[in-house]
């Protein structure tokens, strides 16, 4: 699978998805003729009862509902592929029973590490971008392209955390990870804004030096701004600044498959129904097919 | 150890306020950090957010004693927390069922009952409270001081599996408890 090329979802122009984690079938009756795919988190709807944890059947049962309507994609949070001691296997089961249950197209994970020596760490770390870095996500990642049979794309991550030292730049040490894997990539434009914001990242520069080639996906989101830093909470609406360079992403890659509207389950109430509604028609309108 | 390893360990340890004072430099530069406060901040109030849907009665509790945040900072940062929020809620809750007084004890099993049966738990569970169980509860909601603990008299509660909402209680005077 290392030199898979993700299947393209047919369209001039990319698909559009959302968010969907269940128990709100109004939202989901509301959201699902508005777009082409939803996206799943396999962590974030599943439950544990101590000793392990499983994914829930009522949730995966509201999928199965639509699944005449639109695709599905699997987007993790817990994977933990750049965990030095190792992967989270829990996350790879709860994926298997998602590929067991659902007809996913792809599925993805964020580049970043969520487990130390086994523990939860409660918030994602970035990776140095180091050849060390590169190395062991690149075998993991020759490994999940062998396990599943569908295209697998990483995401970058917000860098929140002091920069740590590293031979790599930004887009420097993803274009190395895809280009030796062949994986696809997920940008997210919210994401990029937070490290322009936070970090200082030059926009420009990283999008001219990132290989465009894999981006397959882009996600678009709303944050806010807290204590002079801007967090990638996926708490809002898309702001007018974020859209304008996912316009831009989307001119440049050239395999832009879908676009993913974010937003967090619990955000929902603070959102709302209808605004979410009018914000999929307005990302549609301005970027997706 | 690995460069990436010291670095991933000596991260974990900043955002749980855990170990030494690091030597490496990038991790100083960490450990000084605004951004590492932020970071930490995020994950606590993540973490206090789940107890609070998950543990509702418990949290108020917490809170009107004013003992929340600081419980839930000292959770976070001598446990490691599970990423699912049943795991978490249980966690927190069972450490303070092995060292609160008999008030949050019972409130905070309470509430561990709920999540259990609401998991598929197919036992009811026996609770005992030293005060009438209904006014504490309204006391809570109400954000009034709890009632103070009645030594006459026990109160025997059940909470029913079938139906995780139906509780019965009895009162035991203590004299005829045994």
């Amino acid at each position: 699978m290392a030199s898979a090329a993700p299947e393209r979802l047919s369209r001039a122009r990319p698909a559009l998805a959302t968010t969907y984690e269940g128990d709100d079938p109004a939202l989901l009756a509301k959201i699902a003729p508005l777009v082409d795919v939803i996206e799943i988190a396999p962590d974030a709807i599943a439950a544990s009862d101590g000793a392990h944890s499983a994914l829930r059947r009522d949730v995966l049962d509201e999928y199965q509902s639509v699944a005449g309507e639109v695709g599905f994609v699997a987007h993790g949070i817990g994977l933990s592929i750049g965990s030095f001691d190792g992967w989270n296997e829990d996350y790879l089961r709860l994926l298997d029973g998602l590929f067991e249950r659902l007809p996913l197209r792809w599925h993805s994970e964020h580049l970043a590490c969520t487990r130390v020596a086994g523990e939860n760490v409660g918030t994602m770390f970035s990776l140095p971008r180091t050849d060390e870095a590169v190395d062991l996500v690149c075998g993991r990642v020759d490994e999940i392209q062998r396990r599943y049979g569908v295209p697998f794309l990483l995401e970058h991550v917000i860098q929140l955390l002091p920069d740590p030292p590293g031979r790599h730049s930004p887009a420097g040490f993803i274009n190395a990870i895809a280009r030796r894997t062949g994986c696809g990539l997920i940008i997210d434009a919210y994401n990029l804004e937070c490290d322009a914001h936070n970090q200082g990242l030059d926009l420009d520069a990283f999008l001219d030096e990132l290989d465009m080639a894999p981006v397959r996906e882009m996600h678009l989101a709303g944050g806010v701004e807290l204590n002079g830093f801007r967090l990638d909470v996926h708490s809002g609406v898309v702001a007018a600044s974020t859209l304008a360079l996912g316009r831009k992403i989307a001119a440049r890659a050239p395999n832009l498959d879908l676009v993913t509207y974010e937003f967090l389950k619990e955000a929902v109430p603070l959102i709302g129904h209808d605004a979410i509604c009018a914000e999929l028609k307005r990302v549609r309108a301005a970027i997706a097919a | 150890m690995s460069p990436l390893e010291a670095q991933q360990r000596g991260l974990l340890d900043l955002v749980k306020g855990r170990g030494a004072p690091p030597d490496d430099p990038y991790l100083k530069r960490v450990a000084r950090s605004r951004e590492l406060a932020m970071v930490r901040s995020i994950a606590l109030w993540w973490r206090a957010y789940t107890l609070e849907r998950q543990c509702p009665f418990t949290a108020k509790l917490l809170k009107r004693e004013g003992r929340f945040d600081a419980l839930v900072t000292a959770y976070f940062d001598a446990n490691a927390t599970s990423p699912f929020a049943e795991d978490v809620s249980r966690g927190f809750l069972r450490g303070l069922e092995a060292q609160e007084g008999p008030l949050t004890r019972a409130v905070a099993r309470f509430d561990r009952a709920l999540i259990e049966l609401r998991m598929g738990a197919n036992e009811d569970v026996d609770l005992a409270w030293d005060r009438h169980p209904g006014d504490v509860f309204a006391a809570i909601e109400s954000g009034a001081r709890p009632p103070p603990a009645e030594a006459s008299c026990v109160y025997r509660m059940r909470v029913l599996a079938p139906a995780p909402g139906r509780i019965e209680c009895v009162r035991v005077a203590l004299g005829a408890a045994g």
